[in-house]
């Protein structure tokens, strides 16, 4: 008796899977973490109803969603826009941090008012993002150096940049603690009047907006896409490349600078040594789960925003540490390449009589 | 002066050897084409699950033999998703990281402030005594742990082992053209398979030399991306075991630089010339914090030069690197 | 099984994704034969000895060897059972040296391993004896001095000038091939396949090989060689089979035929269509190509000084077996290649070596010969690809914003004015879904539709159903009505005779015949295309006495 696996590539994705992968992959996510939850003697209904019903329906859960939803919106288009052209910005933390210098150098060097100084801290923190991707992305357009790894080793620079800078330059004369100072009220994100939601929530919206214009209804979208369906053909076309993936590259580098900017401004307030969201990580199954469309992107970032909240919530609420949100976020990202896999293929699982290469006996199951 | 290079030394080798584990086995992986971005996540539990281990049953052994499997448990998932299922390799590596560190924190929580008797130091039977006499270099390398010493021996094994086997070379020509391979009758799943597998089972040993050898603790970030510089490390040794260990002793150093920093006054004194001009610049270029950069700038620097300089682009990396494979692909 | 006989394949059958490869081949080989597998490309020759070989198993059929029936499920099979193949495309591992490319998959232990070296003290044969030893020190021993030596030695017997030590890639691609040609021979293989083995020699080193393939033969090894080379066959085989459009033609003894019967029994008769085609008057020239010079992916030279000339409103056919150079000859006249010496002007433009765009502006396209590689993104949709050359004209753009209204309108044109089947909504079918003939009719109509000046149309026809090859001819005439100046690569000889007005032939690189459908006959350009040097007496005897075959 033989168990054959019979591996058939699909010519074209079933509506069904293409647009419930997702949902089947958060489901069977939340699932199996519900057996680490088990394990610390929690009931996952539990802890589940804490994290999403509790969350969504109290205003301080709202407000905090919005809040962290922020960032990972700006980090998750980071790491969207790049993979557009299939090129994996993994990097996005680093080009964060970047953001977070800028953004409290800015802020509190430059004395404006408000509505003058929040730009421009968005704006250098964009940049300052931009410039730290700028080599792996020269690197990958001109010599074809793999972004994957130079990114990644640029998110260690980083760190690590920012670490001398908070206990050097940019420490507080105040303190003896490893952090800025604090920054000056008009460099803080206000609160949208009346909601009471951050206000970097519009700038996000605007983005994902505009990402969303720019793939579906722009010349350079167009490009974009067609470079990452097949580049071959798209240099047929005349299309350029280099010059396609420089722009996407910098473009996302700008966005993780904003993250930065916006969780600085919006949540921390100074620059601390222990900065290390991992929203730039987290930026990768978002990108993964929001693969067709910026809207989908803010909806999965969202998504993770609820999960983080309800995380530190259930912490303080159940005892449970809150890294049962990394351990989420990994098998969502788990699933989410399992489903790719069965999206591609269609799997047929037979049991064969003997060992001839002959007609499978009993069809088994087939996805 | 003799004192702080014996420290230097210590610091150094002492440094090396969990980098030494982790990109041999790293080396492994990608030398038969699977790029393995996990080692982080397996070495923290490697290092999670042979500290429990040794805490339960006070044997470090057996620890580590727990730690190895874990790692190669780990490896087995990422096995299967980038060989079986194709899967992006980058991902399912940063998956297994988040994975590893996630469950680590979650259920290593009980475990921080605990702390246990590990390997202890040892010198070599006989000629240990007179071999630790050797000025600044003797209690570096010769009264270590078990660990150390596993880290030394296993480098000339791994280069062995890749260069003068038979296994070895088909793991190298999977790495380079699996289809060539693969016409030559060379088996290249179950090849890559172990691969990534005895890769895994190096980084968990890794993970586990830190709880039971280098520190006795544990405590969830106590790999401190020392998973990350081991990939760092692999690259700056152009996939050579003998680079590595020269590789890990130069990380190593600048580890150990940044513990000695403070005794290490290396600016020059106010009366040289420029010394106005040399001397900001060189406490920025020994301040710690910066320092803890260099592995990663020095691999940068080494990557690039390597593609660019390439007589032949076809050495620059083990050609099917990241490349995913399968029969009758047209 | 005859006594003589030693391998059989018998009704094969094997079918990929829209082409059936090999339909029922059998094929019989004779112990100690050279055997000569002759077709034009797509006539099922490397499909069916990469079944040979355990690349690829049949859907029908089996194979025997020697009286016992062959089941191959990998290389490794072929290997035991003593089969050895010599590709085309090398299969070698650069970074390592000649004999590890060689004892790769072998496993052979250390000498101190290995059954039956000197001494049979009681520690020697325990060693060789031991068969759990015996699996260790396959695995974990590298036998390399002893084989080494061996593969050295077998080099200098056969002549190869070569260093075993080196590593391969400091070797040039005649050393390569010879690598190549060793890795097989020292497997100790009974039968010996070899896959287009001089398409890399120069004619030296072709003598040779045949001169080691005799030796061989000799010994005892059975040999089978593909090739499309007319003189090879006639050369060194003893006997060929005939492949073409996926069936056995014929296996006939070597002495017994001429150049020209194979080049007939090659190349068919099948009169499909009949087109009108009017004469038009042809204009001016359209693209201009001089003493052209181009590399192959390979870095090997495969245009060797091409002059060309092609004007408005007249189709130029381009005959020649695959591998010779047309399609990079194809590619350097879109921009999609580089040119290493030449020129190339299109409407009086130079546009050497410039980049595509440039090409696009001055009004050439191309129909590539890979549709799905090159010619369209699979998962965008019809909408998408449509719009491939044509995004960036005003119509659809202003620079920034892109009006995909537009765009689909115009996807609907073109799906409609070529009988794009398949398609219910332009935005939602993605071109990867469509079928060969409809996403090449897509792809036509992209590239024609701009009005071109030069299109290039590499095998527009291959691998596409009847009824859209006769459309997709029929609007190529039209096109050429309207003015465009056509390149037609095909290696279908039908068409090239039924729609160009001028037919070039390409051998090795070079163009090595022009003449034009009235004046030529399909042997004579048959036998062109095969490199055949008879060819100039073959023709004078068709012209003097026989009849001009079509």
């Amino acid at each position: 008796m033989k168990l054959n696996v019979d591996l058939t590539p699909r010519t074209e994705v079933p509506r069904w899977m293409r647009y419930g992968a997702p949902v089947f992959t958060i489901l069977a996510a939340l699932l199996v973490s519900s057996f680490a939850l088990i394990a610390l003697g929690v009931n996952p209904g539990e802890a589940y109803y804490v994290m999403f019903v509790q969350t969504l329906t109290t205003e301080f859960g709202l407000t905090n969603t919005i809040a962290k939803a922020v960032p990972l919106i700006f980090a998750g288009l980071a790491v969207y826009l790049p993979l557009k052209a299939q090129l994996w910005n993994i990097g996005a933390e680093g080009q964060l941090f970047l953001g977070a210098i800028a953004g409290t150098w800015i802020g509190l060097s430059v004395s404006l008012p408000m509505y003058a100084l929040l730009p421009l801290m968005f704006l250098g923190g964009g940049l300052a993002g931009a410039a730290w991707v700028a080599i792996p992305a020269l690197l990958r357009a001109k010599l074809g150096i793999n972004e994957i790894i130079t990114t990644l080793l640029f998110v260690f620079v980083a760190a690590q940049v920012k670490n001398y800078l908070v206990r050097g330059p940019l420490q507080s004369p105040t303190a003896n603690f490893p952090q800025s100072s604090q920054l000056p009220a008009a460099a803080q994100l206000p609160d949208i009047p009346v909601l009471g939601y951050p206000a970097g929530i519009l700038l996000a919206i605007v983005l994902v907006a505009v990402t969303y214009l720019v793939i579906n209804y722009t010349r350079l979208g167009y490009e974009i896409t067609f470079i990452g369906a097949n580049d071959k053909a798209a240099e047929h076309a005349g299309m350029s490349k280099f010059k396609i993936y420089l722009l996407v590259l910098l473009s996302g580098g700008a966005m993780a600078g904003f993250a930065g900017v916006s969780e600085l401004a919006g949540v921390q307030g100074r620059l601390r040594a222990s900065f290390a969201p991992g929203y730039g990580f987290t930026a990768i199954p978002i990108a993964l789960l929001g693969r067709n469309g910026a809207v989908q992107v803010m909806l999965a970032a969202l998504f993770f925003a609820v999960i983080f909240v309800g995380g530190s919530s259930i912490q303080t609420l159940l005892g449970v540490p809150s890294a049962i949100v990394d351990i989420m976020q990994a098998l969502i990202i788990l699933f989410l390449i399992t489903s790719e896999f069965f999206k591609q293929y269609s799997v047929a699982i037979t049991l064969q009589e003997g060992a001839d290469a002959g007609a499978p006996a009993k069809p088994e199951g087939e996805v | 002066m003799a004192g702080l290079l014996t420290g230097l030394a210590n610091a150094t080798v002492n440094a090396s050897t969990v980098l030494i584990l982790a990109g041999l086995g790293e080396l492994i992986s990608e030398r038969a084409g699977v790029l393995n971005l996990g080692v982080e996540g397996m070495m923290l539990v490697g290092a999670l699950s042979g500290f429990v281990v040794t805490f339960l049953t006070g044997s470090y052994w057996l620890g580590m033999g727990v730690a190895i499997t874990a790692g190669g448990v780990m490896a087995l998932l990422h096995a299967f998703l980038c060989i079986s299922l194709n899967s992006d390799q980058a991902v399912s590596g940063i998956m297994l990281t988040l994975l590893g560190t996630g469950l680590t924190t979650y259920f290593g929580n009980d475990w921080s402030g605990k702390s246990i008797e590990g390997f202890p130091e040892v010198t070599i039977p006989v000629i240990g005594e007179f071999l630790v006499e050797i000025p600044v270099l003797g209690s570096a390398l010769f009264q270590s742990t078990a660990t150390d010493y596993a880290a030394l021996l296993l480098v000339p094994i791994v280069w062995f082992f890749l260069y003068r086997t038979n296994i070895g070379l088909e793991l190298i020509a999977v790495g380079e053209d699996p289809e060539t391979a693969d016409t030559m009758g060379v088996n290249v799943f179950r090849m890559r398979y172990l691969a990534v597998i005895l890769g895994g089972m190096f980084a968990g040993a890794a993970g586990a030399h830190l709880s039971l050898a280098f520190n006795g603790i544990w405590s969830a970030t106590m790999t401190a991306g020392r998973g990350w510089i081991a990939v760092a490390l692999v690259i700056f040794a152009r996939w050579e075991p003998a680079r590595m260990l020269l590789g890990a002793y130069l990380f190593g150093l600048f580890n150990a630089f940044q513990l000695y920093s403070q005794g290490l006054n290396l600016t020059l004194s106010a009366g040289t010339p420029l010394a106005g001009f040399l001397n900001p610049i060189l406490e920025f270029v020994m301040n710690p914090t910066i320092m803890s950069t260099y592995p990663y700038l020095v691999t940068l620097l080494v990557l690039v030069i390597t593609v660019v300089r390439a007589e032949n682009r076809e050495l620059a990396q083990p050609s099917a690197l990241v490349q995913s494979y399968s029969r009758e692909a047209d | 099984m005859s006594d003589d006989e030693f391998v059989r394949m018998e009704n094969i059958t094997k079918t990929f994704p829209g082409v059936v490869a090999n339909d029922d081949v059998s094929l019989s080989l004779q112990r100690g034969e050279i055997h000569g597998l002759l077709g034009e490309n797509g006539a099922g020759k490397s499909t069916l000895m990469k079944i040979l070989y355990g690349l690829y198993s049949a859907d029908e059929g089996e194979i025997w060897l020697d009286g016992d029936r062959l089941d191959m499920e990998s290389p490794q099979d072929a290997i035991d059972a003593g089969i050895g193949m010599v590709h085309q495309h090398f299969k070698l591992i650069p970074r390592l040296s000649v004999s590890e490319n060689i004892i790769l998959g072998k496993r052979e232990p250390a000498a101190a391993f290995k059954p039956g070296t000197e001494g049979d003290g009681g520690l020697r044969s325990a060693l060789t004896n031991n068969s759990l030893l015996q699996g260790l020190a396959t695995r974990f021993t590298l036998g390399r001095d002893e084989p080494e030596a061996e593969i050295q030695q077998l080099a200098d017997d056969y002549g190869f000038d070569l260093d075993v030590t080196a590593s391969v890639w400091e070797l040039g691609v005649g050393e390569r091939q010879r690598v190549e040609i060793l890795k097989a021979l020292y497997r100790d293989v009974d039968l010996l396949i070899l896959d287009e083995p001089t398409a890399v020699l120069t004619p030296t080193q072709a003598q040779r090989l045949f001169e080691t393939l005799r030796r061989l033969t000799d010994e005892g090894l059975t040999v089978i060689i593909i090739t499309h080379k007319l003189d090879e066959i006639k050369d060194v085989t003893d006997r060929v089979t005939v492949l073409r459009d996926g069936e056995n033609i014929g296996t006939v003894k070597t002495s017994e035929h001429t150049s020209d019967d194979f080049a007939r029994m090659m190349v068919g008769r099948d009169v499909l269509f009949q087109l009108e085609k009017e004469s038009v008057s042809t204009g001016g020239s359209v693209i201009e190509v001089s003493d052209l010079h181009a590399d192959d992916d390979r870095g090997i030279e495969a245009v060797s000084g091409v002059d060309l000339t092609i004007n408005e409103g007249e189709i130029v056919g381009l005959a020649g077996v695959s591998g010779n150079g047309q399609k990079e000859l194809a590619e350097t006249l879109v921009g999609a290649r580089d040119t290493t010496a030449g020129s190339i002007e299109v409407n009086d433009t130079d546009v050497t070596n410039s980049r595509s765009r440039k090409f696009i502006e001055n009004g050439v396209s191309f129909v590539p010969e890979d549709r799905h590689e090159d010619g369209c993104a699979g998962t965008l949709s019809i909408m998408h690809n449509a719009a491939m050359k044509a995004y960036t004209d005003t119509e659809f753009s202003d620079g920034l914003r892109l009006n995909y209204g537009a765009m689909r309108e115009y996807a609907e044109t073109l799906v409609e004015e070529f009988d794009v089947r398949g398609v219910d909504d332009v935005r939602n079918i993605n071109a990867g879904e469509l079928s060969g003939g409809n996403l090449q009719k897509l792809i036509l109509a992209r590239e024609m539709l701009r009005e071109p000046d030069l299109l290039v149309a590499n095998q527009p026809t291959r691998g596409v159903d009847v009824g859209a090859i006769e459309f997709i001819r029929e609007r190529l005439l039209e096109q050429r009505q309207a003015g465009t100046g056509i390149l037609l690569l095909s290696e279908d000889l039908d068409e090239i005779f039924d729609l160009s007005d001028r037919i070039l032939v390409i051998y090795d690189g070079q163009i090595v015949h022009e003449t034009t459908p009235e004046a030529a006959t399909r042997r004579r350009i048959g036998l062109k295309m095969n490199g055949a040097k008879q060819a100039e007496q073959s023709a004078k005897v068709a012209a003097d006495g026989g009849s001009s075959d079509r």
